[in-house]
């Protein structure tokens, strides 16, 4: 694209850029560390997720200074004002990705010399590796300006759910089977539900990047498939009805 | 360069999608439009409508034809040797750029305030009522009530009302502009020409003049030319992009500022050039 006549906002603009590109790689390490924290059950590890939570909060309030800044100084418009506003939303995005990879860190320190067959995480640790694709492909899509790509991100989103609805089941499935299971299974659960949202605030961001590239809504409805809440497993043994 | 309006672009309905907004008919049409300075070639084929009681913006860097085109609408060209209109401007159908209409009644129906503040030396009453005179003969209460009306109008009977007979060369920038409005609005025109109205004034008095466009939109058909961008995107409900005398681009404000169609307009209206 043309630069701009006065060449201070092309750089503005880059900084910003710079910095969300700079903040989604400090998140996307978070969430890694923290589910690595989870399976290799590595409190060292978890402590440290929780502990640099705090500088992905503070590139978050450095971008919507940043942003803040620049709308007041150059009242942007069309594309410049789209990706100033893509900025402050998927910073705050990924703000929330950070929180929810700490919670999973301190789900970590929670279930800290409990009863845990390695098993039980097989499903949260594969669920995990979906959403840290996604959320890796959506910040390629955003730093590429990539439409196609951050749609694409978007429509998998489901699979995701799906995937969460079937961990639940699974989990529930363990509990039933070793009540020794059901504190590490509840945890384990709000961890999937934890990672399930990343990969939502993905979509979000996926949903933002597409916005900011073409200045326009993604016209479809969006997929959603966790239907954890209305999902129930029988008791073995118990007759219903 | 060739024209990229949208061909299936309706303004008036565009407008009317608004659910706030009903639909506004074309107050005035143009149609196949060239204008020239002489030799100069100044405004190409232009194409389109100006919806009623509405504002329309017309922005575009400077010598893009958008003043010229103001001036076409209201025949000020015609005090100039040399200058010329081909094609149609239909104001409620009848062609203002014809040699058969008297220029003086096109300018009673289409009135206009220029850049700088141009009050007559004399007093802020007859500021008003000399122009009510030349058109019409009313009683010296009938006069009174039109003067007190149009300073009501322009947002300026407060400040005004006791010193009414004091020269209109004693008032602020501003001031001076909104009576330049209400000079306008007494001889009862149907359309507004404002030409970048509040370039010489400062925040406080444009954004007086901003609140009063919006007021007067209720009554007249408004357009304006204006270099302050985040004014048109204030002010107007639909924004025009002119470039080298071509139309580029017509489209709800809003469409305009946050997502134009046309790499061309993106570029002015983001800084990129201009």
């Amino acid at each position: 694209m043309t630069e701009h006549t006065v060449t201070a906002f092309d750089a503005e603009l880059k900084e910003i850029g710079r910095k969300v590109v700079e903040m989604g790689g400090q998140a996307e390490r978070l969430v890694i560390d923290a589910v690595n924290a989870l399976i290799r059950r590595d409190t060292a590890l978890a402590h440290r997720v929780i502990l640099l939570d705090a500088s992905v909060d503070a590139i978050q309030r450095e971008i919507e200074e940043k942003s803040i800044l620049v709308i007041a100084k150059r009242q942007p418009m069309a594309v410049d004002l789209r990706e100033l506003v893509a900025a402050i939303r998927i910073a705050s995005d990924l703000e929330r990705i950070g929180d929810l990879a700490k919670n999973v860190g301190k789900r970590v320190l929670a279930i800290e010399g409990e009863y845990h067959p390695q098993k039980l995480v097989r499903g949260v640790e594969h669920m995990s590796d979906l959403v840290l694709e996604q959320l890796k492909e959506v910040l390629d899509a955003y730093a590429g300006k990539d439409p196609a790509k951050a749609l694409a991100v978007w429509r998998r989103d489901s699979g995701i759910d799906t995937m969460y609805t079937s961990l639940f089941r699974e989990l529930l499935t363990y509990m039933m089977e070793d009540p020794r299971n059901i504190s590490v299974c509840t945890h384990l659960l709000f961890c999937a539900k934890n990672i399930e949202r990343i990969g939502d605030h993905a979509t979000n961001i996926a949903e933002t990047v597409y916005y900011m590239v073409s200045g326009e809504t993604i016209a479809e409805e969006r997929p959603k498939a966790d239907i954890s809440s209305e999902t129930n497993v029988a008791f073995p043994g118990h007759v219903q009805g | 360069m060739t024209s990229a309006v949208d061909p299936t672009f309706n303004i008036a309905s565009s407008v009317a999608a608004k659910p706030d907004a009903p639909p506004a008919p074309t107050k005035i049409k143009v149609e196949g439009l060239n204008f020239y300075y002489g030799q100069n070639h100044a405004l190409k084929n232009i194409n389109f409508d100006i919806p009623e009681k509405r504002v329309t913006a017309m922005i575009g860097p400077s010598g893009c034809g958008k003043s010229t085109l103001l001036r076409v609408f209201n025949r000020m060209y015609d005090l100039y040797p040399g200058q010329r209109a081909e094609g149609q401007v239909l104001f409620d159908g009848v062609n203002v750029v014809g040699k058969e209409l008297d220029p003086t009644i096109v300018r009673t129906r289409i009135g206009m305030v220029f850049q700088k503040p141009t009050p007559f030396p004399m007093s802020i009453y007859d500021n008003i009522a000399f122009g009510v005179r030349l058109h019409e003969s009313i009683s010296k209460s009938k006069m009174d009530e039109r003067v007190e009306s149009c300073l009501r109008k322009a947002a300026i009977w407060e400040e005004t009302k006791d010193r009414l007979h004091t020269s209109a060369l004693g008032m602020s920038g501003g001031q001076q502009q909104r009576l330049c409005i209400a000079r306008t609005i007494a001889v009862q025109p149907e359309v507004i020409l404002l030409d970048e109205p509040t370039s010489a004034l400062d925040p406080i008095s444009t954004s007086k003049i901003e609140d009063l466009i919006d007021e007067l939109k209720q009554d007249f058909t408004i357009v304006i030319v204006t270099h302050n961008m985040q004014q048109a995107a204030r002010c107007a409900d639909i924004t025009a992009f002119f470039y080298l005398g071509e139309l580029v681009e017509v489209a709800p404000s809003d469409v305009i500022f946050t997502n134009p169609k046309q790499i061309k307009t993106r570029d002015y209206i983001t800084g990129r050039f201009g």
